[in-house]
Parts: structure tokens; C-alpha cells; sequence
């Protein structure tokens, strides 16, 4: 039997990266998939999954994503707040257009679609936001993004024990997943292939996450085997946050 | 669904106990060979999971014990260190006796039985090694002192040994389980009076209104140990109904 068979999602920014492998996940596991992203539906996207043009900051958005979720599927069962925005800079650089920019996706738009959702999920639910091991370990120069993903921890626990047992709120923190926003960080670094390097090396696992490790988790959090799992931050990085960052073979 | 753990082999350490039990139960359900490693036989046991008398406190017998497996299995996919024990006790009312007693069966028995096992993880191609630690491990219940002193020690063990090992091929992680309906837990009910109405408040407690069932362990203990979990390690997997988000909960 699938695991998410007769379930019902909507995975925020499915286009690409962790987003799209968690739709093609939750497709593969029999559930019916709605997804979102700022531009037009992507070509390869699979039929079956339905996309909705949307700025998940922006409210009205939101409502016509979460009124289009309630037309087509009756009820909701699985939220993913995938949709996340980076930008590299200190506090210093960050202008107030930066903050609303990326607090409007990270951390809005995540209260947003929990405040929609929540009162759809007819017959209980489990929400998924993804967070980052930045929540609990600072990237330098991402000082915004960081505090982001902070929100994103809070936040889920609230959720969790405010609206359980009838709902289900997990977040995921990723380490360092190979999607374009993972080359964007390593393109500010002094010698990219070098920083490569060092970043695996720092890796117990020997290489970086893929979008299907963070789905594998994704699935698990959304099905009922997870019955007993809520109010948690559960971090998948390869081990690196395990060790400490001075490590003296690598100096 | 498909068996997730198909053609692998898995060593289970209080295999017999509450959780260990619904841990082999459910590695044999998705098709691995398992054994369950305990004292003594005291549950029975699912068709499959095959009983093996261990002793983790033993250096000696762990170390024949693994020699005997590496004539059966040409590796160990599978390592759960599920031994372990309580004492309801401050640490004023704990003798050294009992102090030294629960930390060479939670902590180094933990330690000896992956040292001794390490060899034949390292044959697997996708070995992952599962401990347990406990959500005692970051914030305290009265009168476990000794217990949860084991359980941090374990969460350490954890973050190192996934360190050590993870270039090695094997992942190490350890499951941190708030309150499981499980002997052990029974036994911690047991010096608080009227059973049925601490289980209800218990229950209340918890943002899912339910202590977990030994099952709901063995869920994530499972998708640990499969392929799924690929790029999971060094962490502490905390899984308690959505106990430890919450701040106390005060009678107001």
C-alpha cells in the first residue's frame, strides 16, 4: 500500500529544488498534490499535480491558493511550507526592502498558509515546515535568513501543541542540500571549489543532501507512521552540525 | 508498501524489553533477519526475530558473541543499542553500586556492543547504528537522576561515534522517547499512587492526549535503519507526542 494513498497536500515553491522533490515524493506515494510557485506552471511538471500561480506573501494569494485547495480537493490533509527565500548579507547591509522581501516568504507567508490551512484540515493534518540548521547554527552573512528559520522552529512548536492532537506540526532543518540556493552561498566564497571541498569534508555522511533526502523525511512526517511525532525540529544534514567547526585536520 | 529492509541484518540489544520488542517485530515485518539480544527471553517473540542470550555489561561474551555472528552474516546492516534500565531515584538515595550498575548497561554497554560491532557494520554498504538515548536527556523528570545522567552520556556518544564513523559508511543516530507505555514506564507510574489517574493526566500532558506506544518507536527506529534515511545521522531524534515543545504546564 502507498504510504500517503487518499491523502490530500499543497507543497509551497514545488518548482524546483527540495519543494519539487517533495511533490514528486508525495505523487509517488498516492497523494493528490497541489503546488505553488511566483511564476507560470513548470513544463515538467506531472499532470497530476495541480499548480496555482502565487506569491505566498502576499495574502490575497494565499486565500486564492487555500480557496482553490478546499475546490478541488475537499479538505486538506498534509501542509509542506516549503517556499523559502536567501539572501547573503550581514545586518548591517540588509535594507528594510531585504527584511520584507525575505520575511514575507520565510516567516509571513509560513503564519499565513498554518492560519488557512489549519481550519481545512477537516479530519486532522500534518504540517511540515522546512527549516534550516541555520535556525540553531549562524551561516555568516545571512544574518535575515538565519533569524528566518529561527521564526520557523517557534512557530512549528507552537503550532503543535496549540492545535494537537487533531494536528500534526514537525519541522525538517536541512543541512547543506545541492539546490541552486546551496551554489548561490558557495559563489560568494573566495574560491568556490575550494569551499566545496571544505564544506564535504566537514560532511560525516561524505557528500551534500539531495531534495529526496529531505522528501524521504517529508513522507515519513506525513504519514501515519509518524502518529507520535509532533512539536519537533528533526535535522537531516549528514552529521555535520554533530561535530564541532573547528576541526584541526582541516585547518 | 514495499519491504523497506529487505535482505538486511539487524542486532537488537534489549530486544526482548518494551520497545525492543516492537523494534525486532517490525525489522522481521519489512524482511530483515533480526536478532533479538537480551538477558533473558521474556517476550515472545515475532516470527523471524531469533533470541540470542547477551549480556551488554560483558565484554567477554560481546566480543564471542559477534565472533560467532561473523560465521552467519557476512555483515550487520543494523545496530540497535535498546538495553538499558531506570533507577527511580535522587542521586542522595542512589548507592555507587547502582550508579555504576546503570551506566555500564545504558552507557558502556552501548560503547562495547558498536565497538564489537563495528567490524561487520563496516562490511554493510549502508550500515546505520541506532542508540537510545531519551528525551530525559535534555530536560529532567524528579527522581531519575542516575538515568538521565546515562542518557545525556548517550546523546554525546552519539554525535561522536557519527563523526568517527560516518566516512566509514555508517550512520548513528539515537531515538530520544518521551513517555512509552512500556514496563519500564509502568514501574516509574508505580511509586505515584492511583495508576488509571496519573495515566489520564499523563495523557493530558501531551499535545497528542496519548504517552506513546512501543510501535510508535518502532515507526521511527525503522525508517532509520532503511535506506531512506540515508543522510541522517549524528542527530537525536526526539519523538514524545509533542511533550518537550511545550513549556510546564502549570495548574492555573
Amino acid at each position: 500500500m502507498l504510504r500517503l494513498e487518499g491523502k490530500t497536500a499543497l507543497v509551497t515553491g514545488g518548482r524546483q529544488g527540495i519543494g519539487r522533490g517533495i511533490v514528486d515524493r508525495f505523487v509517488s506515494e498516492g497523494a493528490r498534490v497541489m503546488t505553488c510557485g511566483r511564476g507560470p506552471r513548470p513544463d515538467d511538471l506531472p499532470a497530476e499535480v495541480s499548480w496555482q500561480t502565487a506569491d505566498v506573501a502576499d495574502k490575497a494569494d494565499v486565500d486564492r491558493l487555500t480557496d482553490r485547495v478546499v475546490a478541488e480537493f475537499g479538505e486538506l490533509n498534509i501542509l509542506v511550507n516549503n517556499a523559502g527565500v536567501q539572501i547573503e548579507k550581514t545586518v548591517v547591509e540588509t535594507t528594510d526592502e531585504d527584511w520584507d522581501a525575505l520575511m514575507g516568504v520565510n516567516a509571513k507567508a509560513v503564519f499565513m498558509l498554518c492560519r488557512d490551512c489549519i481550519p481545512i484540515m477537516y479530519h486532522g493534518g500534518s504540517i511540515i515546515n522546512i527549516g534550516s540548521i541555520s535556525a540553531t547554527t549562524a551561516d555568516p552573512g545571512m544574518a535575515i535568513y538565519n533569524a528566518s528559520k529561527a521564526f520557523v522552529q517557534g512557530l512549528t512548536r507552537s503550532i503543535a501543541i496549540d492545535h494537537g492532537p487533531a494536528i500534526r506540526c514537525n519541522a525538517i532543518s536541512p543541512g547543506w542540500i545541492m539546490t541552486g540556493m546551496a551554489d548561490a552561498a558557495f559563489a560568494v566564497a573566495r574560491d568556490p571549489e575550494a569551499a566545496k571541498q571544505d564544506a564535504l569534508a566537514r560532511h560525516p555522511a561524505g557528500r551534500f543532501g539531495e531534495p529526496d533526502d529531505i522528501a524521504s523525511l517529508a513522507v515519513w512526517l506525513a504519514s501515519d507512521e509518524a502518529a507520535f511525532a509532533t512539536g519537533q525540529c528533526y535535522t537531516l544534514d549528514g552529521g555535520m552540525t554533530a561535530a564541532s567547526p573547528l576541526n584541526p585536520a582541516l585547518f | 508498501m514495499k519491504h523497506v529492509l529487505q535482505a538486511k541484518t539487524a542486532f537488537v540489544t534489549g530486544g526482548s524489553g518494551g520497545i525492543g520488542t516492537a523494534i525486532c517485530a517490525r525489522f522481521a515485518a519489512e524482511g530483515a533477519s533480526v536478532i533479538a539480544a537480551d538477558l533473558q527471553q521474556s517476550t515472545e517473540l515475532a516470527e523471524g526475530v531469533e533470541f540470542v542470550e547477551f549480556d551488554v555489561t560483558r565484554e567477554d561474551t560481546i566480543i564471542s558473541t559477534f565472533a560467532d555472528l561473523e560465521k552467519r552474516w557476512d555483515k550487520l546492516d543494523i545496530l540497535v543499542n535498546a538495553a538499558g534500565i531506570e533507577i527511580e531515584e535522587t542521586i542522595e538515595n542512589t548507592t555507587l553500586e547502582q550508579w555504576n550498575r546503570i551506566f555500564a548497561i545504558n552507557v558502556t554497554g552501548t560503547f562495547l556492543t558498536s565497538k564489537y560491532a563495528l567490524p561487520l557494520l563496516r562490511r554493510s554498504n549502508a550500515a546505520s547504528l541506532i542508540n537510545f538515548g531519551s528525551y530525559d536527556g535534555y530536560i529532567a523528570d524528579p527522581g531519575l537522576a542516575a538515568y538521565c545522567a546515562t542518557k545525556g552520556a548517550v546523546h554525546a556518544l552519539t554525535r561522536a561515534m557519527a563523526c568517527d564513523h560516518g566516512p566509514e559508511g555508517i550512520r548513528v543516530n539515537a531515538i530520544c522517547p518521551g513517555y512509552v507505555n512500556t514496563p519500564m514506564l509502568q514501574s516509574f507510574f508505580g511509586e505515584s499512587g492511583d495508576i488509571e489517574s496519573l495515566k489520564q493526566a499523563v495523557r493530558d500532558v501531551h499535545p497528542m492526549r496519548t504517552y506513546g506506544e512501543p510501535e510508535d518507536i518502532a515507526n521511527l527506529v525503522n525508517w532509520l535503519a532503511s535506506d531512506e534515511a540515508r543522510y541522517a545521522s549524528g542527530q537525536l531524534w526526539v519523538i514524545d507526542g509533542g511533550l518537550s515543545a511545550q513549556v510546564q504546564q502549570m495548574n492555573l
